[in-house]
């Protein structure tokens, strides 16, 4: 067995927090199990941040090794780094909720996220377009059609007919009939997250041994 | 004056994603690495201020017995999570990982059973409620094609077949009728999703090009 003290320590730790969900907390005879389970997922988020920070030190550092490679330095890489150390800086200087600090989100977050929402808007275009051009299926003709009639609901062409009885309830029934699809995909999630966790609870995925 | 200097900013950054409609270039690269740069900072001041300095340093610098000997043990499992920027000592940073797996998995289940599963299905079965005060038999109708719909969509991501020998694998038949169904429902649902995702973008670029025209209109007037 491959780390057998890892795995015991992580089919343990997280035992006693799924516990913790089948416990209603009227129950005072076993209110230690949430106190101990409260304190195991605060840990848990300290983790998470730390983990965070490893993730944005390693970013830095592969970028830190690009900018100073003897073959082919990276020269975008400079610029990352560079703006990394400015925004770390000030941003611990200043705090976070501080209105100068937040003009880092304002003036540079937001222009650039939204412009690529943007862009989004026409590679939207120009792939829905290849879509019929390239795939003539069911599926494609369904999606077509729901797409067209849910952009004519969302730009509030259609909101005069939805008074008018009997075809308001028409477009009603149609606009609820994505929820059959979103909940069976909601479901599909939420089976395949129940049987990933479910593997690592009974050890037979041991993501941290390797 | 500050104002106006990241007024230019936010256009000079706008423009130079913008030209990437015209290819892949390097005005696009300088904007994207300076976005991830800013970015990671960005996150890990918010990781430092919200999480570390509230739930890690302050209790150990000025917390009670109880307080200190708590954080005393996330405190070990941070240094040797730390650990896994060198790969020479990442082996270290395995009881901390093994620990957030654990952890995650357990509240993955919990969330998907109680936030996901539970909710879900009582939300498939309310329409055939008859102690509702608004049971109607054309809500069960409207309730009965969306449970279509949803065992049709989880019916077409089930790949499991039975095989025989020198014979392709096959669905049954009736798990292959309601995988059809699920198909349409899925093109129904994706295409709203599409619609939702697109309006969105149109608006984020109706609005990216209305701030263009308004510094552009700023500069000019004086």
């Amino acid at each position: 067995m491959r780390a057998p003290v890892w795995t015991a320590v992580a089919i343990s730790i997280g035992l006693i927090v799924l516990l913790g969900y089948f416990i209603p907390p009227e129950l005072a005879q076993f209110g230690f199990i949430l106190t101990i389970r409260s304190i195991l997922v605060g840990w848990a988020v300290i983790l998470a941040g730390v983990a965070a920070l490893v993730g944005v030190l390693n970013l830095f550092l592969v970028h830190v090794a690009r900018m100073t490679a003897k073959r082919n330095p990276d020269r975008y890489s400079i610029l990352l780094v560079v703006f990394f150390i400015l925004s770390l800086g000030f941003g611990l200087y200043l705090t976070p909720a501080d209105p100068n600090y937040q003009k880092v989100v304002t003036a540079i977050q937001v222009p650039v996220e939204a412009s690529l929402m943007g862009i989004l808007a026409v590679t939207l275009t120009f792939a829905s377009f290849r879509l019929f051009q390239r795939r003539k299926g069911l599926m494609a003709v369904v999606f077509a059609i729901s797409a067209v009639f849910f952009l004519l609901v969302g730009s509030g062409l259609l909101a005069p007919l939805q008074e008018v009885p009997g075809i308001g309830g028409i477009l009603g029934f149609f606009q609820r009939l994505p929820v059959a699809g979103g909940r069976g995909i909601l479901l599909g999630i939420a089976l395949g997250s129940l049987t990933a966790g479910l593997r690592v609870l009974l050890g037979a995925d041991r993501p941290y041994s390797g | 004056m500050q104002d106006l200097i990241w007024t230019l900013v936010a256009f000079v950054l706008t423009l130079m994603v913008f030209s990437y409609l015209f290819g892949d270039n390097f005005l696009f690269r300088i904007a994207s690495y300076i976005f991830v740069g800013v970015s990671a900072g960005y996150v890990a001041v918010v990781v430092f201020y919200q999480v570390l300095l509230p739930r890690l340093i302050l209790p150990l610098m000025q917390g009670g017995f109880v307080e200190r000997a708590l954080v005393i043990i996330p405190l070990v499992m941070a240094a040797l999570l730390l650990t896994k920027i060198s790969p020479h000592f990442a082996g270290l940073g395995k009881f901390p990982m093994a620990y957030l797996v654990g952890v995650g998995a357990a509240v993955a289940i919990g969330g998907a059973v109680f936030g996901t599963l539970l909710g879900q299905i009582s939300g498939a079965a309310s329409p055939f409620n008859l102690t509702k005060a608004d049971a109607s038999a054309g809500r069960m109708l409207e309730g009965a094609l969306v449970l279509v719909g949803t065992v049709g969509t989880l019916a077409y991501f089930q790949f499991t077949a039975s095989s025989r020998a020198a014979q392709p694998a096959r669905r049954s038949p009736v798990v292959e009728g309601l995988s059809l169904a699920g198909q349409v429902f899925i093109g129904i649902t994706l295409g709203a999703v599409f619609a939702g995702v697109y309006s969105a973008a149109l608006t984020a670029l109706l609005d990216r090009l209305q701030f263009l025209l308004t510094v552009i209109a700023q500069f000019i007037s004086g």
